[in-house]
């Protein structure tokens, strides 16, 4: 037996008794993309779990390769729901990364987006990128994701005014979600007092899954997802459809919202197949936690696992309700019907909920 | 050590290969308290590419420590000598399935519920059912003779092995075996390499026997306010002739620790046992489970309920099944550690040994927890403490030796379903003190340079406190 002297790591000391908690089982590794795709224990929750613990005991240096393994999570949240000591992994992915990135070891693809973020307000680093304001009743907080879809963001502006909503939007700043998964903690407490004079809010709708979770967690703003919203307002309609649904990580295991786009879909006359990893146990798009910046061959090789789960329904459309998950599936469906012949068409929810308006049984 | 990694990269390739620290570390660790780093982690992709590394391992006298999900808890795929670790999981190919036979062909690295969804479709299952189902493979069951809840009626791993494919210390390929249920041809080879840890050969394509997936299933639940009680209630049940599909007790603190983490509502009593019974004629179940619920009565079980809603029955069972890592909520400040985890003992003396348990963590000032699958006479305990105290290590190792010596002393042994490792090594050299240099002699027959995960089972450390670093840190 030896005792170990211990070493102050900056922000994996918070973390020490979580770590402690872990028995490595390895249950996370039932469903982790990215251990099911890569098939070595290091790239695994419990993989970077360890890592951390070497980084905080100092067992470990920091180094470029430790970083490639901490930063190679979709942070899909299936470890959280799957560890039977509810240990908060992804917090301890994410001060590792910290620790990382502090360290000197962020990758230029992190650093340009959140270098963006600091200089414009959003991760395209565009000034232009900016949405109407309009006057309203409701805040409406539009997120990057969308202010980067503009065509998107009208439709769902226009679905909330047929429904007598009225959002108001005024000038808006990034969440700040990207500068804490991606580990730059100082940046984003400085970022979080500027959101907070540019959103001053109580209570929002979101347009974005992953800026709905960030809203309740990181800024204890109760904010309503859009389609929680729609769902109490919606009229029947009779599309006549056959689709499959595929829940984004944040919505059914974040933000636990399962039913609601269910509901939709089957009043707008939608019949939905479910894929056979579905709801709180759906599988990833590979497309979060920043993954989709460094590692996007990972990342597509996840969202082709899905992309097959989604042919095996037999239907020929996807529908998901996030724009990261709709662009990776999209990819990989494409690339599919390219080299296997077999395809299905991906589109997000909004586009449903539009053309079930359009068609929509007057009372 | 001198090892050629460019040999070893020609063999598996170079995406097979893995020598950063950062890997070593990881793979340094399994479920145990123990770490120690290999000195590199390959992963094979065939039975060819398992034999030539061996080949070279015994050519160098390079130690070979093969390893499934590393959930491991007694520091089976922990390499004590360095060396390498070869990690099976690449070879996760179901080769055939012959309902006709009963059986099934698999590589190691197939995962046991994997297997199971696979085998679902032809109205079949692999029966012994471990906690760890949805993560652990077959090659990592057949290393430690791995059983799980079902093993009151089904039996353990090596109940369900009918054959297997080897490589051999030297790189040679055996088949063992056969594809029958009986089988009466000399040496029993393969249930030989069931539970030996990697030390005898690499398995690397096992033979299984399925059973029929029961038709008719229910389970029950019995709350007791004294551990005798819930001890006579196992131990009547199946001297009575019945055969549950399972026969599982939880004490005090197993309850208290899911209900902290799992958020369930458990009963606050001394214990609770979870039965159930299946069967393809639901009158034979209905008879079955009734009969227990009856038992559970005439011993004074409380709550006695029984059901076979399928949703019902999963909550029923949920705090049972994540029961173990769950523990490390029981209380501030404790964490869980894998020790004196998994003895058998005799059924009359399951209630006597779960108080000894309790007995002897007071005196030792740690927790321990008993659970287990009771009706297979199979006790799961751990020890909860604060690991960064010295003081507590001590005690806890008190404790350990102490226990063990009472469930040998009872006609129990040191493990019934986790496998030795070296952490119970000490414990078992004691109990098999007869049989250790038969053991060493097969041992040496079969890997005379002693390669295959030295310094376990009979030839562990004497001292397991001190046999690695901990992979905690120790502070105070």
């Amino acid at each position: 037996m030896q005792a170990t002297t211990q070493t102050k790591t900056k922000y994996l000391q918070a973390y020490e008794k979580q770590m402690n908690m872990c028995i490595r089982c390895a249950y996370c590794f039932e469903q982790c993309p990215v251990i099911k795709e890569v098939q070595w224990d290091t790239d695994g929750a419990r993989g970077k779990v360890i890592l951390s613990y070497g980084l905080l005991t100092g067992e470990l240096k920091p180094s470029q390769y430790i970083a490639d393994k901490v930063f190679r999570c979709t942070f899909c949240r299936d470890c959280l729901d799957k560890c039977p000591s509810k240990i908060d992994i992804l917090k301890i992915i994410e001060n590792a990364r910290a620790e990382l990135v502090n360290a000197g070891f962020a990758s230029d693809t992190h650093n340009y987006i959140i270098q963006n973020i600091k200089k414009t307000g959003n991760i395209y680093g565009d000034t232009e990128v900016i949405f109407q304001t309009q006057e309203g009743t409701t805040p409406l907080f539009i997120g990057c994701q969308y202010l980067g879809r503009p065509n998107k963001t009208k439709k769902y502006i226009k679905i909330l005014e047929k429904l007598g909503i009225k959002p108001l939007v005024h000038e808006e700043i990034c969440c700040g979600f990207p500068m804490e998964v991606l580990g730059f903690k100082e940046d984003y407490e400085d970022h979080k007092q500027e959101f907070k004079k540019k959103f001053p809010h109580d209570t929002a709708i979101t347009f974005c899954p992953t800026c709905t979770v960030f809203l309740n967690e990181g800024h204890n703003i109760p904010a309503k997802h859009v389609l929680q919203v729609i769902l109490e307002k919606l009229p029947k309609a009779n599309l006549n459809m056959k689709v499959t649904f595929h829940d984004p990580c944040d919505f059914s295991r974040g933000l636990k919202i399962i039913d609601e786009p269910r509901k939709i879909l089957e009043k707008l006359g939608v019949d939905i197949i479910e894929m056979k990893h579905t709801k709180q146990n759906s599988r990833c798009c590979g497309g979060g936690g920043g993954i989709l910046m460094t590692d996007q061959a990972l990342s597509n090789d996840i969202a082709k696992k899905r992309i097959r789960e989604a042919l095996d329904t037999g239907v020929d459309t996807l529908v998901t309700s996030c724009p990261t998950c709709e662009t990776t599936l999209k990819k990989a469906a494409q690339e599919i019907a390219e080299s296997e012949g077999k395809s299905i068409s991906v589109r997000n929810i909004e586009d449903i909920i539009w053309m079930g308006l359009k068609h929509a049984e007057t009372p | 050590m001198n090892l050629d990694h460019q040999k070893l990269r020609e063999i598996v390739g170079e995406e097979n290969i893995r020598d950063n620290i950062a890997d070593l570390y990881v793979y340094g660790s399994d479920a145990s308290v123990h770490s120690k780093l290999p000195d590199i982690v390959i992963r094979p992709g065939s039975i060819v590419e398992v034999q030539k590394i061996m080949k070279y391992a015994n050519e160098n006298k390079i130690p070979v420590v093969p390893r499934g999900a590393g959930s491991g808890m007694s520091g089976q795929t922990v390499p004590l000598s360095g060396g390498i670790v070869l990690d099976m999981k690449q070879m996760n190919n179901i080769i055939e399935i012959r309902p006709e036979d009963v059986l099934c062909k698999v590589e190691p690295g197939v995962i046991n519920d994997e297997l199971n969804q696979v085998l679902k479709p032809y109205g079949f299952f692999f029966p012994p059912t471990p906690s760890s189902g949805k993560i652990c493979t077959i090659g990592g069951m057949i290393g430690t003779n791995a059983s799980g809840n079902r093993s009151v009626k089904y039996g353990a791993t090596r109940d369900a092995i009918l054959g297997m494919k080897v490589v051999l210390a030297n790189g040679d390929l055996v088949t063992l075996g056969s594809n029958t249920k009986v089988d009466s041809s000399g040496y029993q080879l393969a249930k030989l390499m069931v539970g030996s840890e990697g030390t005898l050969g690499i398995v690397v394509e096992a033979t299984l026997q399925i059973s029929p997936i029961p038709k008719i299933r229910a389970m029950g639940v019995a709350n007791f306010n004294t551990l005798e009680d819930a001890g006579n209630m196992i131990s009547q049940t199946i001297a009575q002739g019945i055969t549950p599909s399972m026969l599982e007790l939880m004490d005090n603190i197993a309850i208290t620790a899911v209900n902290n983490a799992q958020g369930l509502n458990l009963p606050n009593v001394a214990a609770i046992v979870i039965f159930e019974c299946n069967g393809m004629i639901k009158e034979t179940v209905e008879y079955e489970i009734h009969q227990i619920k009856e038992i559970c009565k005439n011993n004074n079980g409380a709550g006695v309920k029984i059901t076979d809603d399928e949703q019902e029955m999963t909550i029923l069972y949920s705090g049972r099944k994540k029961l173990f890592p769950s523990l490390s909520k029981y209380g501030e400040g404790l964490y869980t550690t894998a020790l004196a985890d998994d003895m058998a003992v005799p059924m009359s003396k399951i209630a006597d040994t779960v108080k000894k348990i309790h007995t002897i963590a007071k005196k030792h000032d740690v927790v321990m927890s008993a659970y287990g699958h009771c009706g297979a006479g199979l006790i799961h305990t751990k020890i909860l403490m604060d690991t960064t105290k010295q003081t507590q290590w001590q005690g806890a190792k008190k404790a350990v030796k102490e226990i063990y010596d009472y469930v040998h002393s009872i006609g129990g042994t040191t493990s019934g379903e986790h496998g030795i490792g070296f952490s119970k090594g000490p414990a078992f050299k004691r109990e098999k003190q007869d049989s250790l240099e038969m053991m060493r002699a097969i041992k040496k027959a079969l890997d005379p340079n002693n390669i295959l995960n030295p310094q376990k089972l009979m030839d562990s450390p004497n001292d397991w406190l001190t046999a690695t670093p901990l992979r905690y840190q120790i502070t105070q």
